[in-house]
């Protein structure tokens, strides 16, 4: 019986382990394309390349669970990219100062699309396309146009690695792998799954479904912000125009890591895997040579695919499980 | 009171479409009040021209939307058309008569590809729609690397800038469009099947309703629209690159939820998107005599729209 | 000596949706250690009390009291922590959410901000299920893998595990195949000093383990008295509005011989397992059976929602296989779904909209509606189902439930159904809309029809029926003829007993098979 249990659960935490599995056998074969991505490096590289896409989809994972939309995270990378950019330098706030500044920023966004949401009842896909838009103005006020400079302890640090051999976005990522493994293991994280699996159910159980919603958004908020913080680290600059394509790519990350996009299954691990296999992705067609234009095509194909996958896998597994239940 | 009374007598759902006419109409008067100069007729004329590609983008918006969907590649299928019909054309009219069925049946066929993801696949429509728009646009980078095509056909170029018994060629065919389009979603048979299924896909089902093939027809008819506001697009810019849609996809939403329809399905008249087009495309023509940056742009579109939705929902409104 | 306070005291409670009235100066008192049953049919305004004493929704007016303490709780915890304690109807159980964490829900982790110790949760979890006599459920087992049966245990589990002063147990025995388990666990309740709240529209249970108890119908309070004082007969009729004898239509079979409108040979489908039945023209013919044992799988099966795995359906004479329910239309069997509220109306449209969905492809010039055919189509329908003309503009949601349903049947019949499969149609049906579909019912058969009818309510199916199939366990358990249509040969047929051998047996004198 204890075994039985614990296939099912695995098989119903999501596709995380599958997604993991896939990433690293992509990388592999990356590998072999481009030996040097074995080394420090290497992996340093493509963290690096992968971590902004990574903490923004561990962001818009947690409101996804508990059953909402969140369109309005480029509006928040771009804002706190172009603040890092313009506030970081020697005569302002400095490392420390500039990322206290983009979370709090990121932290109000949060709260004003858990407000709007659970507060005053909005469809949240409505809500947060009108913030995102608001966001993209306000970044674009602070800068107009493509400038600035991100302090150099920020971007050389933060992309760099420690004493030659811990890359230093391994260590971020793991520190969120970490907060989310405890996170969801709170009351307030399973009030978020139960709320995205059954809202009706998780009311008549007690959960307070407007604090739920509320934290699931504030949340999602401080991720985006850290990610656009992470973003002036990789790129140097600030740029008000966040690249529209980082919202597909967020959507694909957290639904090829098996969260389900209606709520209350998946999870963190399982989207951060799906950043990585969009990532290796990129990197593998550039290694094979393929020009830069047919990347969108094979990001478009890789997401239907997944979810196409997505779909037979629960399938199969549904009927394992019934297997397994009887 | 008298204001509850007249909502009760009004047709049902006119409610909100009226309030944001009447919102428009508030927003043309401070444009006069802004630039006395030009005559208010030449005015309103001129943002109806402008209009006329949002209105009938939005016309698709509004049909996915009210099946419960959404449609995230038409910013990119009506980059497309422009390009497509451009580039066919290539600035003379003799290609025209095949060019035109040609660029209009590609995005339709784009629209019916996403439809096909959704109903047969079963790809939610955010995912499907958006992930499309990315292969597209991408297939539409390898033909044309993406430079700007050659000038469009002349006659479409003189289709956006004519005049027929004193008005704007755009303008009248605005009104037959709308006119159209209103007749079709709220008095067709497709029209009432499709408020159906999205006011309760189960029962739908279990009624019989072919929801499949709707939702097909209805993306397809998504990327027509599109298509249709692509070429007009291209003719009015005489010009046309990859990504001269984009700046509209996002509109397209808000026009819809502006009009009143509901996020997920069911509710919401064309009037209404109509409205909210014509609403957005006036707010657009104060930023820009405005000379308002970008960004303050931005972000008072951003805040109209929530407070569109705010007033909206009907207080007190629960919902788990 | 002053008279003890009261352990539940409410006065005057009224509660509205809109146009539909559900509670109305409902005022009554519970007494420390005193089962108080909660009767009155679908639709009385049972839940909607109960909703309102549990915090889920706040009345529009009234007032109660917890042991003399003022109490208007906002949310659940506020009533939990006044000592109320709910076993809702509607499971409150998170599906994807295992059983030790739904248990402990919503403070899985304990106070503050502490993690959830998933190995303790689960030894505590395991320590209540024993201590409550479930400890055959697996505290890791996921709530939505379980059968409906184990999961109203949980929800009774969790209710009474929190020891409360007062216990609402609404409908709990719905899906219980043991009833004695949960009859034992609420003396121990009693004992340790709870108060219950038993809301049922079983007669004999309510017999067996209320002191008292209170009649609602069409959300007012018709009847407070203990049980002893009252025979089944007023209770009843107090229930119903309505005595017994005079509820049904005058029934006189209808059945036409051979052909069959449906034949069903070995159907087999998720949920439901080698059926053979036949339906005749003019016949009517019961199912019944607990909640969950398969008749909600069957009656989706036939109506093309679920894939057959084995076995064949005729209609008519002709092998059909429907892979939709546009098929099984298109063959005339049409399904009413259970849930008026999630399957079977489109609040957003009209009435009038709502019946003629189904013809709409034929109401019209050039594929626009011609509306004058619409209104003309629907107008010749809606006598037969007795519904009045002036809700057809009305949006069908301001309609009561029983015109709802009224108008769903409309729409069913509309497009020339023959064959209908009826699910518990008069569930949350006033008495009078009853009456009408009854009608309709009998109706339909005598021009030849054929219906297939569900119901909870074992009078319909004694009454209305022409011979009655009883599920048990996703498998016919067994056929009531006519002539021997009785509530307790079907009731023991659904409970797993095979018919008993005397006629005047009334109670199950030994205990019946146990559930896994």
């Amino acid at each position: 019986m204890k075994i039985t249990v614990k296939i099912r659960r695995a098989l119903a935490g999501g596709g995380a382990p599958f997604a993991t599995v896939v990433c690293l056998l992509m990388y592999a074969i990356y590998a072999v394309r481009a030996p040097s991505a074995l080394s420090i490096f290497g992996i340093t590289n493509v963290l690096n390349d992968a971590i902004v896409l990574a903490i923004g989809s561990v962001g818009l994972t947690v409101v996804v669970l508990a059953g909402e939309f969140d369109l309005s995270g480029v509006g928040v990378i771009a804002i706190a990219n172009v603040l890092v950019a313009t506030t970081s330098g020697a005569t302002g706030l400095g490392a420390v100062g500039s990322l206290a500044l983009v979370l709090a920023i990121g932290l109000l966004v949060g709260t004003i699309n858990g407000v709007l949401v659970a507060l005053f009842h909005l469809q949240s896909l409505a809500a947060t396309i009108g913030t995102m838009i608001a966001c993209e103005g306000v970044a674009l006020l602070i800068l107009p146009a493509p400038g600035g400079e991100v302090a150099d302890n920020i971007a050389t640090g933060l992309t760099g690695d420690v004493a030659g051999v811990m890359p230093v976005a391994l260590l971020i990522l793991g520190g969120f792998a970490a907060a989310w493994f405890l996170f969801k293991r709170t009351s307030l994280g399973v009030a978020i799954y139960a709320t995205g699996a059954d809202a009706q159910a998780a009311r008549l159980s007690g959960i307070n479904l407007r604090r739920t919603r509320l934290v699931a958004f504030m949340l999602a908020g401080l991720c985006y912000a850290f990610a656009g913080y992470m973003l002036s680290a990789e790129t140097g600059t600030g740029d008000p125009r966040v690249s529209s394509a980082l919202l597909l790519f967020m959507y694909a990350a957290v639904a090829i890591g098996g969260t389900s996009l209606s709520g209350g299954k998946g999870g963190v691990f399982g989207s951060l895997a799906g950043a990585g296999i969009l990532t290796v992705l990129q990197k593998m067609l550039f290694a094979l040579g393929v020009a830069e234009f047919y990347t969108n095509i094979f990001n478009g194909i890789v997401m239907i695919c997944a979810l196409l996958f997505g779909n037979l896998a629960s399938l199969l597994v549904g009927s394992v499980r019934r297997q397994v239940a009887k | 009171m008298t204001a509850i009374s007249l909502h009760h007598r009004l047709p049902e759902g006119w409610g909100v479409p009226l309030v944001v006419f009447a919102c428009t109409a508030f927003l043309v008067v401070v444009i006069k009040l802004i630039s006395p100069g030009s005559a208010l007729a030449q005015q309103i004329e001129a943002i109806l021209v402008t209009a006329i590609f949002l209105v009938i983008a939005s016309m698709g918006q509004g049909l996915a939307i009210l099946l419960g969907g959404i449609d995230l590649s038409i910013g990119v299928v009506m980059g497309l058309a422009g390009m497509m019909i451009s580039g066919l054309t290539n600035g003379a009219d003799a290609a025209l008569g095949w060019a035109v069925p040609a660029t209009l049946a590609s995005c339709a066929g784009i629209g019916v590809f996403n439809g096909l993801g959704i109903a047969l696949a079963g790809i939610p429509p955010f995912i499907m729609t958006l992930a499309s728009g990315s292969i597209f646009f991408g297939i539409g980078l390898g033909f044309t690397a993406g430079a700007a095509q050659r000038p469009v056909a002349p006659v479409l170029q003189k289709l956006m800038s004519g005049h027929v018994f004193g008005l704007p060629l755009p303008v009248l065919l605005l009104a037959v469009f709308a006119v159209a389009a209103m007749a079709f979603q709220n008095g067709s048979v497709e029209g009432r099947r499709l408020y159906a299924i999205g006011s309760n896909p189960k029962a739908a089902k279990i009624v019989g309703l072919p929801i499949r093939p709707l939702t097909v027809a209805v993306y397809g008819v998504s990327g027509l629209c599109a298509g249709i506001a692509g070429v007009l697009l291209a003719g009015y810019a005489s010009a046309a690159t990859l990504d001269m849609g984009d700046p509209f996809l996002m509109p397209t939403i808000a026009a819809v939820v502006i009009g009143g329809a509901r996020v997920t399905g069911g509710r919401g008249l064309y009037l209404g998107t109509f409205a909210g087009a014509l609403f957005l495309s006036v707010l657009e023509t104060i930023i820009t005599v405005l000379s308002l940056s970008q960004g303050l742009r931005d972000i008072i579109e951003g805040t109209i729209i929530v407070m569109a939705l705010l007033l909206q929902t009907a207080p007190g409104k629960r919902r788990f | 000596m002053s008279p003890p306070v009261p352990a539940l005291e409410v006065r005057a409670i009224g509660k509205r949706y809109g146009a539909t009235v559900a509670l109305e100066d409902v005022s009554f008192a519970l007494h420390a250690g005193e089962v108080c049953g909660l009767l009155g049919e679908n639709g009385a305004g049972k839940s909607t009390l109960v909703k309102v004493l549990s915090g889920v929704v706040a009345p529009d007016s009234g007032e109660m009291w917890i042991g003399g303490a003022v109490y208007s709780p906002r949310n659940i915890n506020d009533a939990r922590s006044m000592g109320v304690a709910t076993a809702f109807q509607e499971l409150s159980l998170v599906p994807t959410l295992s059983v030790a964490v739904n248990l402990f829900l919503p403070r899985p982790a304990g106070r503050g901000f502490g993690l959830v110790r998933l190995r303790r949760l689960e030894q505590e979890a395991a320590r209540v299920l024993q201590v409550y006599g479930v400890a055959d459920i697996h505290p890791g087992a996921l709530v939505g893998e379980l059968s409906l049966g184990v999961r109203q245990r949980i929800e009774i589990v969790r209710a009474m595990m929190r020891a409360p002063r007062l216990l609402l147990l609404d409908e709990p025995t719905s899906a219980l195949s043991d009833r004695e388990w949960l009859f034992a666990l609420i003396s121990r309740a009693l004992d340790a000093g709870t108060s219950v709240l038993y809301i049922s529209h079983k007669l004999d249970e309510i017999r067996r383990i209320c002191h008292r108890c209170v009649v609602l119908r069409n959300g007012r309070k018709v009847l407070d008295s203990s049980v002893a004082a009252l025979s089944d007969a007023e209770i009843f009729s107090s229930m119903a509005g309505r005595s017994l004898v005079e509820a049904f239509p005058v029934a006189s079979s209808a059945v036409q011989p051979a052909p069959p409108a449906l034949s069903v040979k070995n159907l087999t489908a998720e949920g439901i397992e080698d059926v053979h039945l036949t339906l005749a023209r003019g016949e009517i013919l019961g199912v019944a059976g607990l909640e969950g044992q398969g008749q909600s799988s069957l009656f989706k099966a036939l109506a093309g929602l679920l894939p057959l795995r084995h076995g064949s359906i005729e209609v008519a004479g002709r092998r059909e296989i429907f892979h939709s329910p546009r098929t099984a239309r298109r063959a005339g069997v049409v399904l009413v779904p259970e849930d008026r509220k999630e399957e079977g109306i489109f609040k957003d449209l009209s009435t009038l909209a709502n019946i003629s969905l189904p013809v709409i492809g034929q109401c019209h010039r050039l594929r626009f509606i011609d509306r004058r055919v619409e209104r003309a189509r629907v107008e010749q329908i809606i006598p037969i189902v007795e519904l009045a003309e002036r809700y057809l503009p009305l949006n069908i949601e301001a309609l009561s439930g029983g015109n709802q349903q009224k108008a769903v049947l409309a729409q069913a019949l509309i497009a020339g159904a023959r064959c209908l499969l009826l699910f518990d149609p008069t569930r949350g049906v006033d008495v009078g809309a009853k009456q009408s579909i009854y009608r309709l019912m009998r109706r339909f058969a005598e021009e030849g029809g054929a219906i297939l009818f569900y119901s909870t309510e074992l009078d319909e199916l004694v009454h209305l029926c022409d011979r009655c199939l009883v599920i048990y366990r996703n498998r016919i358990a067994g056929e009531v003829p006519r002539a021997a249509l009785s509530q307790e040969r079907i009731l023991a047929l659904a409970s797993g007993h095979s018919l008993p051998q005397r006629a005047e047996e009334e109670h199950f004198a030994e205990k019946p098979v146990v559930a896994r």
